[in-house]
């Protein structure tokens, strides 16, 4: 039995090898996804391994819930030094302080050297020692006006050791240090992240933190363990000092990348997924149509004694042999998926660590069940039709009667309306937890393709017939057949565009979902923004100083300018992020329409959007008790309600004064200036940009500026996103190959008859590609139409505070369309070639 | 006047070395305009090769076939693939007909495979002849094995070829259709003086044509003009089928 399935299988190699590529693509996305992500990891865990390598105890502020959420750590007086230096138990001691994003090295052409993803730290380091995180590569530590640099950084920026570099400070005056060497953490270079390290006094001057560190990293004397160095240090402490071992550092730095990586390594999965899903219905139309085929044989085995479990057994080990073969290859193809995955995010302006790539035994043992899963699962159904094969079918001619219509519209109606539901929880009710509503609204996703596919097998010849009738118009006979070619095997045509369906279904939901985002934003900068001018930081909206406000607001043509900036507060046990804006100024650059009261809060006031004010049955007048990250607790009046969370970029808003006081850094995300009366606008702007130019990393935009500069940005993240998708118009790409070899075969001898009397060679590849192209406009048109359904459906699902209003790209709809229709006329090129290519004798005497 | 077509000193063999097989051997043949020529003889005697290497399906080994004055050798593909949509016609034994087109647009085929809409008064006679005026719009699963025959049969006339092959065309009918199909090729000849090559096992119906060419083992053994059933059947067993 064994033998003769393998026979099976390698009879049909060739439709087998189109079926064999589309597992491998989805196998392979999972396994690159998995082999990235434990790259990452393992390279991340090395450089936290590295970074805190000699260090048994680490002394810091201790953080609360609601600092640990903005990335800057507690700072503190560095008089604990000398008190830590001091004690028996320890051996080395070095006070750091450590800081994000507030300087950058600029280079010779007067651009700031940055890199894309990683963040660039400024920090201090006082030479190689037994607890220093870093090692140095050329040159020598920094001391005084010296600073050194990660060599990536210096690479980037055509630095050499020895030469004199310009480095943008956070207080807004560039100085010029000397690079005096190269660091990194070991093995795994810096992560990708930049360095810019000073001595401790000149950090702390630079950084406006004078007498401040953030860390104490200690190494214990001999014969001390860290647990007792730790324990030792603790007395000295005082209350909001904490210490804790070298160890408990380590881990909660892999910790913290470990969190990130796996968001990103989840959400690829969640592309793999539905690449996967997508070949399934490639794999179960390939297994159909060759137990279709095969009728006649499996009724003969019957008839000569098989069982139909026998019959059954074969098509299980003729899909498992494809399953094997590409686990085998998706793993390795992994590999390949994996480093341009690295390659295409890079490209999109992320950036990855170099590394080697790693396949872990979980990855092969994962890609192994996948593979071989969704092999046999979806050979379930053509196996058991296989199995039920009768013995008389042997000398039945003709096809045998397909299951019933009515079963199929059921069933397929059921399967539908089971995913609209799941789907509509997902979105509407509130099952609990993002999982909970990711995995409702995919599942119920996945139905409803399901149920679409089946249904669409109703309508196929009919679409079909009614995309054809231009094409038999213009095209004549060869139209004319294409098009009846295209729609006699309804089934047949809704499976094999499934996959192109689902795929550009997703694109197009992303599509339509873009350009609602940007519409929405467009309305949102229409209706609420009063700024002539816009202040951020140009890659990726990190925080700045908020000293820059104060030298804008000095500016003879500068009228109002108010900077925002996000402060965690706890409101009762709850940490929450409120805006803390220039509230006597705010006010003249956006409007976040304020209902009741005013948006001039004052110090002591506050501002709720009007949903979040009913929610807690809050109005102006009433008083909240509210606590900042330092610990300060006040109480605020609420004197304004507002409707607009877009622009005030959070649901509550207090006064900039009073959020710099008690928060870690005086930063902030970005900042609006209106002209003085009379200012020329060009004028007004070169002022500004002259002010800024101290800070090389932000940028100076106007309204239009600002409105295309985000559109740049989503529109990336959409080429990013349809770039993954892709995969399933790949996976669709085969699908359609294969179906047509399939109906080029199984046509042989009406091509034999047709070329006979007198269809040239041209014109039978044209009409098969014509038939290609019929049948996968079909699947774009319902594709692009399931896109439209699913966008608006996002739409509605997303608060209004990022998206209020559905936009639809008419234009991309249609490009999408068209591709689909091409993708057709390209796949069938190889079977049609095939076609023209059959000799005309042997196809009219084949049976 | 030039024969519809001729083969002169043809020869084809199939295969080479050991598993080589001569299906025709040196045959000269010619068939002359508006005439109605039946070919006979045992299975494997070489009919189906004749044919198709006459027809432009195949090509000989040596030897030259012409159709009217046109050398099939001299021909690549895409004109060989021209002259059997306008030169010659072609029934076969069965599955003569494209599925997914009409009854009508089979008829048409190779007129609209040349983009031409051909003589329509020509086709409305064909059609009315074979009897298929109430059955244009039907697919081919939608009549019966002889009504699709006779589609065949006027798609074969539809173009006015300068000769028709039919290879066993009544070999899948009952009597009654066979001879109604026989009858319409013979009117064909008759009245509209078209020329007809048919290959078949059947004395009676190789009995309606005006001549009767009996093959064996690759060469052509008899030629009998004016042919009656039992002038053939005696033939045949002279030949020792
Ligand atoms: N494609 C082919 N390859 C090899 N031998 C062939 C081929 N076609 C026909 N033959 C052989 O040529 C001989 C003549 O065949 P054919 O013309 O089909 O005979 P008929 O039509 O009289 O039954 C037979 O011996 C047959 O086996
Ligand atoms: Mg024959």
């Amino acid at each position: 039995m064994i033998k003769l399935a393998l026979r099976g299988a390698r009879a049909n190699l060739g439709r087998l090898i189109l079926t064999l590529i589309s597992v491998v693509l989805g196998v392979a996305f999972v396994s690159g996804s998995f082999v990235l992500a434990d790259s990452l990891r393992s390279i991340f865990n090395q450089v936290s391994e590295d970074a805190f390598a000699g260090v048994d105890a680490q002394v810091r502020g201790a953080s609360n819930d609601m600092n640990s959420t903005n990335g800057e750590t507690p700072r503190f007086n560095d008089d604990v030094i000398s008190a830590i230096a001091n004690l028996p138990e320890a051996e080395y001691t070095e006070g750091g302080l450590f800081s994000f994003e507030r300087a950058y090295t600029i280079d010779a052409n007067n651009e700031v050297v940055r890199p894309t993803g990683p963040p660039v730290f400024t920090g201090s380091w006082s030479g190689p020692s037994p607890v220093s995180s870093f090692r140095m590569i050329e040159g020598e530590p920094p001391t005084g006006q010296q600073v050194v640099i990660d060599p990536v950084q210096a690479e980037r920026g055509g630095f050499v050791v020895g030469q004199e570099i310009t480095v943008s400070l956070p207080t807004g005056e560039p100085e010029v240090f000397t690079l005096s060497g190269t660091i990194d953490f070991g093995e795994g270079g810096t992560g990708g992240a930049f360095f810019i390290l000073f001595d401790l006094p000149t950090t702390q001057r630079v950084l406006g933190l004078p007498g401040q560190i953030d860390s104490v990293v200690v190494s214990a004397a001999t014969g001390v363990s860290p647990d007792e160095l730790v324990t030792a240090i603790s007395a000295v402490l005082p209350d909001n000092l904490e210490a804790v071992t070298g160890e408990v550092v380590i881990g909660e730095q892999k910790e913290d990348f470990g969190t990130f990586i796996n968001i990103f390594g989840n959400v690829l999965l969640g592309f793999a997924v539905v690449v996967l899903f997508v070949s399934t219905f490639i794999i179960n139309n390939t297994f159909a149509t060759l137990v279709g085929q095969r009728t006649r044989m499996f009724g003969l085995m019957r008839s000569i004694g098989a069982s139909g479990k026998q019959i059954m057994q074969m098509v299980f080990i003729e899909a498992g042999s494809i399953g094997i073969a590409a686990s085998g290859l998706g793993l390795v193809g992994g590999l390949g998926v994996a480093s341009a995955l690295k390659r295409l995010f890079s490209s999109a302006g992320g950036e990855f660590p170099d590394g080697p790539l790693e396949i872990r035994t979980r990855t092969i043992v994962v890609v192994i069940i996948v593979g071989m899963g969704v092999t046999l699962a979806s050979a379930i159904l053509p196996a058991l039709r296989a199995s039920r094969v009768t013995p008389l079918e042997a000398f039945r001619t003709g096809g045998r009667a397909s299951r019933p219509l009515t079963v199929r519209i059921a069933l397929g109606s059921a399967v539908l309306l089971l995913g609209l539901v799941f789907m509509a929880i997902g979105m509407f009710g509130n099952p609990g937890g993002t999982s909970a509503t990711l995995a409702l609204i995919g599942v119920g996703g996945a139905l409803t393709f399901i149920g679409v596919s089946m249904l669409s097998a109703m309508f196929a010849g009919a679409v079909a017939g009614f995309i054809g009738t231009p094409v038999a118009a213009l095209r004549g006979v060869t139209g004319r057949i294409a098009r009846g070619n295209a729609s006699r095997n309804p089934q047949r045509t809704s499976s094999t565009v499934t996959a192109l369906m689902i795929g550009l279904a997703l694109i197009s939901g992303v599509a339509v979902l873009t350009r609602s985002i940007l519409d929405s934003f467009e309305e949102v900068l229409n209706e609420s923004i009063s700024a002539d001018l816009w202040i951020f930081e140009t890659n990726q909206g990190l925080e700045f100083s908020g000293l820059l406000v104060e030298q804008l607001a000095e500016l003879p043509e500068v009228d109002q300018v108010a900077g925002f900036s996000p402060t965690a507060i706890r409101i009762g046990d709850e940490v929450l992020t409120a805006t803390g804006f220039d509230s006597t100024t705010g006010t003249s650059v956006v409007n976040m329409g304020i209902i009741d009261g005013t948006a001039e809060v004052g110090r002591n006031g506050i501002a709720i959007l009007d949903s979040v004010a009913e929610e807690r049955q809050l109005a102006v007048g009433d008083q909240l008790s509210v606590e900042f990250e330092d610990g300060f607790v006040t109480t605020l009046n609420v004197r304004g309600i507002f409707d607009d969370a877009a622009i005030a970029g959070a649901d509550w808003l207090i006064d900039r004064d009073l959020s710099r006081e008690h928060r870690i850094t005086d930063a902030i995300t970005f900042a609006g200036l209106t002209y003085a009366e009379g200012v020329d606008p060009a004028v007004g702007r070169a002022v500004v940009e002259a002010t800024t130019a101290a800070f090389p990393q932000l940028s100076v935009q106007d309204n239009t500026e600002f409105q295309e500069e985000a559109e740049g940005q989503i529109a990336q993240l959409q080429v990013v996103i349809t770039a993954l998708l892709v995969l399933c118009l790949v996976v669709a790409f085969f699908g359609i190959v294969n179906t047509m070899v399939l109906a080029v075969l199984e046509r042989t001898r009406e091509i034999g008859l047709l070329r006979a009397v007198g269809m040239t060679r041209r014109q039978l590849q044209s009409s098969v590609r014509w038939e290609a192209a019929i049948i996968s406009l079909f699947g774009a048109l319902l594709g692009v139409a399931l896109g439209l359904l699913l966008g608006w459906a996002a739409v509605i699902a997303i608060p209004d505070s990022f998206v209020s209003k559905l936009g639809i790209p008419w234009g991309q709809l249609v490009v999408y369309i068209i591709v689909g229709g091409l993708l057709g006329v390209v796949a069938a090129w190889f079977p049609a070639r095939r076609a023209a290519r059959l000799d005309v004798l042997e196809a009219i005497s084949t049976q | 006047m030039t024969a519809a077509a001729r083969i002169v000193n043809g020869t084809k063999t199939y295969g080479t070395g050991d598993a080589a097989v001569t299906a025709l051997r040196d045959v000269n043949v010619q068939f002359s305009g508006a005439q109605f020529t039946a070919i006979m003889g045992p299975s494997g005697s070489g009919k189906s090769t004749l044919m198709h290497c006459i027809a432009g399906l195949d090509r000989l080994t040596s030897g030259d076939a012409f159709i009217g004055d046109t050398r099939l050798a001299d021909l690549k593909d895409k004109k060989l693939t021209e002259l059997r949509r306008t030169e010659v016609g072609f029934i076969f034994q069965s599955f003569n007909l494209v599925p997914t087109l009409t009854a009508e647009e089979n008829i048409n085929l190779p007129l609209s495979l040349g983009g031409r809409s051909g003589d329509r008064e020509w086709i409305d006679t064909v059609i009315d002849t074979v009897g298929l005026r109430d059955r244009l719009s039907h697919r081919p699963n939608e009549l019966s094995g002889g009504q699709q025959q006779r589609v065949a049969v006027a798609r074969a006339l539809a173009s006015r070829p300068t000769i028709i092959f039919a290879d066993e065309p009544t070999g899948n009918l009952d009597s009654n259709s066979g001879s109604e199909v026989l009858a319409f090729m013979r009117r064909a000849v008759d009245e509209f003086g078209q020329t007809i090559v048919m290959v078949t096992h059947d004395a009676n119906a190789a009995a309606t044509a005006d001549r009767v060419l009996f093959l064996n083992d690759g060469e052509i053994v008899h030629d009998m003009a004016n042919p009656t059933a039992d002038r053939i059947l005696d033939t045949m067993k002279s030949i020792g089928s």
